[in-house]
């Protein structure tokens, strides 16, 4: 105990949400490891039937992989839009500091359900978008814009934006201002400096905005079905199809332990890179 | 003194705690869970059948929790010694699913009053049927000039890009498919026609609905002009001035049952078959078949009137003549496979 | 020149996409905000008139009342026992280069990426095999599990953008470990413990994946009952609604702000 340095703090403070979990996530999931085991809906015989069936079937892989993508591009979207306004947050006056922080906790006040609505007479056919466009003579008939990928995209980034850039205003706030002041005043340009010094000294808040983004992006059930429709499927869904509307808990079981093992792979990725520019930031 | 502060801190939170939720500091008798249907089934529910079964419990405690029929299979499936759910409402396919899943108390029949004077169809033991539903065309009367007559309509150039349906999570997606199937030659047991149909539908296809209650905001929005639909789904929606009208399409619009049943293991098995008996009684029957919730009865004593009887049929004799029945046991035994059919094969 | 040029551009392009990014923000919002004062019996967009019509029904809404109270109780419990369990958890695994601190940080994070459905539907399960019957507190249970990451990630980020020569300069003149804490690490971190309850508090509040499974059936949850109201019904009232709850919790910031700075801490 005595070499641990005063900034390190003992794990065992970790110790009581490690045994909640333990007791009412692990122990649920556990449930469901075992459940995936059976070989059919009655559980009359164990295997791996189940990880085989989703495994050897292009389909369902393709739901995996579409899934996985889905939450790239959502993630690089909220990365690219909510990075300038977490900059900006950081160069403006106190007041319009309120502001723009109240702007970015927006989606987190209107309910998930409504805001689907909203997005309905956004993209929709005599929606805004289409409205502005056809007025300006850029397009002639409306696009179809909702129940499509670009759409989904679009409305999961702004869902998700506050997961974004919280994070990234604690990175870039953190920042010693001395630093870029000095870059700049040695001659580098702006771009220069925002690329050599303030981005990679924010990394750690890219990571874990990313990390959330991305894991609340591929997860969110119901704006994926209501924003994304009825012929695009994605993991959640497809757990969902499986488990309520065919009552096939067995496979629904396995696609879930399937998706979570994929999951935390990407997150390991994010975790290591997370490691990686934590040393970078503070060297 | 650290001692004291904590369990300072412990009475504080279980003070708290009691504040917040009475409930858990008694054990009390729960009150009967009927697990209705959203939207107009709730409503209608809420205000004609609770009544009357308060009246004839002598004011027994109920509680509505309405969901959709798979999740309330998933719920009871889930914790089956003791479910949260004591009676179930369910369209045939998932009915046939609780009561192969072992999930339901056989219906009393012999304690009943009004079982037998239900018509025939809905004389089902395993939970009667105490209302029927109806699928045909909806479409919205101030952009579709000339009302659809069959389901062949959809197909018309006329509709590009302005059709809605669902996919197959729903009765709804999935009884649509097997009529489109029996228009061009197939069956329940043979459905290829109906994929093909539907593939030739995709130019006409502007939103493909996750379930048939987001066609509603389609609809209001402009996003879709016509659909198949629910007759009573759409009551409700056009007493809130939205614009849409019900057609029962010339090759016979979709009937089927909503059945009610009683969960196994329930603790509340006597006032869940009083509930249901207050479901089949001609008084609730009757208010039910009234504006604005226009359910069609099955009981044999209630003659149909009103807009049932201008709209759909004039009595049960001639729904049974002009409304498909479909068999939903052949269907229930491919449905997974068309729901995987139809993930991969409708993109649009 | 060349240098105004750069930096002009850097700015005007930092300032465009920001702009555009806090439009989109905002849109759906407004959208929402905009048809609840619609004067018609639909949610139309544009409305066909104006008046608080809704608003006004929404009083009379007790079923609507009682559901927000419900939601209201399982958030602030479920906020109170992520903030209270996700700080700790965050201050043991920051720093530590231990296994059992880098395996804990997985199993930390993974309630958020097992689909809440899923984690739903085997939770009720594994109640039921306990005996339990579904009651406000599974529920609040469920609630923890998943939002108890979202404080757990934001306690470690501020945590690892703690100048650690702050800490030692503090140790080596002497202050214990519980000093320390208390006057130096708690206040630089609490804007990240403070952010991540309030990500907390919301997405209970607007969970419906675990509520679907882990309420009982009185205890009706708000995010699911304007689900059912609106799909079912497209009752304006839900409009109506969302415009209280985004005024109430524009103002509580506000409060925060003026009381706590909370933007200023956030920084």
């Amino acid at each position: 105990m005595a070499a641990t340095a005063p900034t390190a703090y003992d794990v065992k403070l970790a110790l009581p949400l490690g045994g909640f979990l333990a007791v009412f996530f692990l122990a649920p999931l556990a449930v469901l490891l075992v459940l995936s085991f059976q070989a059919n809906p009655q559980g009359t015989a164990y295997g791996l039937n189940q990880y085989g069936q989703f495994l050897g079937d292009v389909f369902s892989l393709s739901v995996l992989g579409n899934t996985l993508l889905l939450g790239v591009k959502v993630t690089l979207l909220t990365l690219l839009l909510g990075y300038p306004v977490a900059y900006a947050y950081t160069r403006v006056g106190p007041r319009l500091k309120g502001l723009i922080i109240l702007i970015v906790l927006l989606p987190l006040l209107t309910s998930v359900v409504v805001r689907t609505f909203a997005w309905i007479v956004i993209l929709g056919r005599q929606g805004i978008v289409n409205n502005v466009l056809m007025s300006m003579g850029i397009i002639s008939t409306p696009l179809r814009l909702i129940y499509t990928d670009l759409g989904l995209v679009v409305a999961l980034a702004q869902v998700q934006m506050p997961l974004m850039v919280l994070p990234l205003i604690t990175a870039i706030g953190r920042i010693d201002p001395n630093l870029s002041d000095a870059s700049l005043s040695l001659g580098s340009g702006a771009w220069r400096t925002f690329v050599r010094v303030t981005l990679p000294l924010s990394l750690p808040g890219i990571i874990a905005g990313s990390m959330l983004t991305y894991a609340a992006a591929i997860t969110a059930f119901i704006t994926q079905s209501l924003v994304g429709g009825g012929q695009m499927l994605f993991m959640p869904m497809y757990i969902y199809q499986q488990a309520s509307t065919l009552q096939n808990w067995p496979f629904a079981a396995a696609i879930s332990i399937i998706f979570l093992v994929a999951v935390l792979a990407v997150v390991m990725v994010f975790n290591l890179l997370g490691r990686l520019s934590r040393g970078y930031a503070s060297a | 003194m650290d001692l004291n502060r904590r369990s300072l801190l412990k009475t504080a939170l279980t003070l708290g705690a009691m504040q917040a939720f009475p409930g858990l500091t008694y054990a009390q008798a729960r009150p009967l869970v009927f697990a209705t249907f959203t939207g107009s089934w709730e409503e209608a529910h809420k205000a004609v059948l609770v009544p009357a079964f308060r009246k004839m419990t002598d004011n027994a405690n109920i509680v509505l929790d309405p969901m959709l029929s798979v999740d309330q299979i998933a719920k009871v499936k889930a914790a089956a010694a003791n479910p949260p759910i004591d009676v179930m409402l369910h369209d045939p396919g998932p009915a046939l699913v609780a009561i192969g899943d072992g999930l339901v108390e056989p219906y009393p029949v012999a304690k009943s009053a009004y079982y037998k004077d239900l018509i025939s169809e809905a004389q089902v033991d395993t939970g009667p049927a105490p209302f029927f539903q109806v699928v045909g065309l909806t479409y919205n009367p101030e952009t579709v000039k000339t009302p659809p007559t069959s389901w062949a309509d959809l197909w018309k150039p006329e509709f590009k890009s302005r059709v809605g349906i669902t996919n197959l999570n729903s009765t709804l997606g999935t009884g649509f498919l097997v009529e489109i199937a029996r228009m061009h030659g197939g069956s329940e047991a043979n459905v290829d026609p109906g994929f093909a149909a539907l593939e030739k539908l995709k130019p006409n296809l502007a939103a493909v609905a996750a379930n048939p209650g987001a066609l509603a905001s389609l609809f209001q929005q402009g996003q879709i002009d016509i659909s198949p639909g629910n007759f009573n789904a759409i009551q409700i929606l056009k007493a809130q001035g939205v614009p849409v009208e019900f057609v029962a399409p010339k090759e016979g619009a979709i009937a089927f049952k909503t059945t009610m049943h009683i969960v196994k293991n329930s603790p509340n098995q006597e006032l869940a078959f009083k509930l249901i008996e207050a479901a089949l009684s001609p008084e609730v029957q009757k208010k039910l078949m009234e504006s604005p919730y226009l359910i069609v009865p099955t009981n044999a004593k209630v003659p149909m009137t009103g807009e049932i009887a201008k709209v759909l049929a004039k009595d049960t004799e001639e729904l049974k003549k002009k409304f498909v029945f479909q068999d939903w046991k052949t269907i229930n035994t491919q449905r997974s496979a068309w729901i995987e059919r139809f993930n991969r094969e409708i993109k649009l | 020149m060349r240098r105004d040029w750069e930096a002009f551009s850097f700015h005007l392009a930092i300032g465009v996409i920001a702009v555009l990014a806090l439009i989109l923000l905002v849109a759906p919002t407004a959208i929402v905000l905009i048809v609840s004062f619609t004067s018609g019996f639909s949610l139309r967009f544009p409305p066909p008139g104006y008046s608080l019509r809704w608003y006004v029904a929404l009083w009379d809404a007790w079923q609507l009342h009682f559901a927000a109270m419900n939601s209201l109780k399982v958030a602030a419990w479920a906020t109170f026992l992520s903030v209270v369990l996700g700080t700790l958890a965050g201050l043991g695994i920051s720093r530590s280069s231990r296994l059992s601190a880098k395996l804990m940080d997985g199993l930390f994070m993974s309630p958020l990426i097992l689909p809440a459905l899923a984690f739903g539907l085997s939770s009720l399960m594994f109640f039921s095999a306990l005996g339990l019957p579904v009651s406000p507190l599974t529920l609040i249970i469920g609630h923890t599990v998943v939002c108890v990451p979202y404080v757990v990630r934001n306690t470690v980020a501020a945590l690892s953008q703690l100048d650690p020569t702050l800490l030692e300069c503090s140790a080596s003149l002497g202050a214990g470990k519980v000093y320390t804490f208390r006057r130096i690490t708690l206040p630089l971190i609490r804007p990240g413990i403070l952010a991540g309850g309030f990500i907390a508090f919301m997405s209970s509040f607007d969970n419906v994946p675990v509520s679907l499974f882990l309420r009982d059936a009185a205890t009706d949850m708000l995010p699911i009952r304007m689900w059912q109201d609106l799909e079912g019904k497209l009752d304006v009232t839900i409009a109506a609604l969302s415009g209280v709850l985004i005024v109430f919790t524009i103002a509580l910031i506000m409060v925060m702000e003026r009381f706590t700075g909370l933007s200023r801490r956030l920084a």
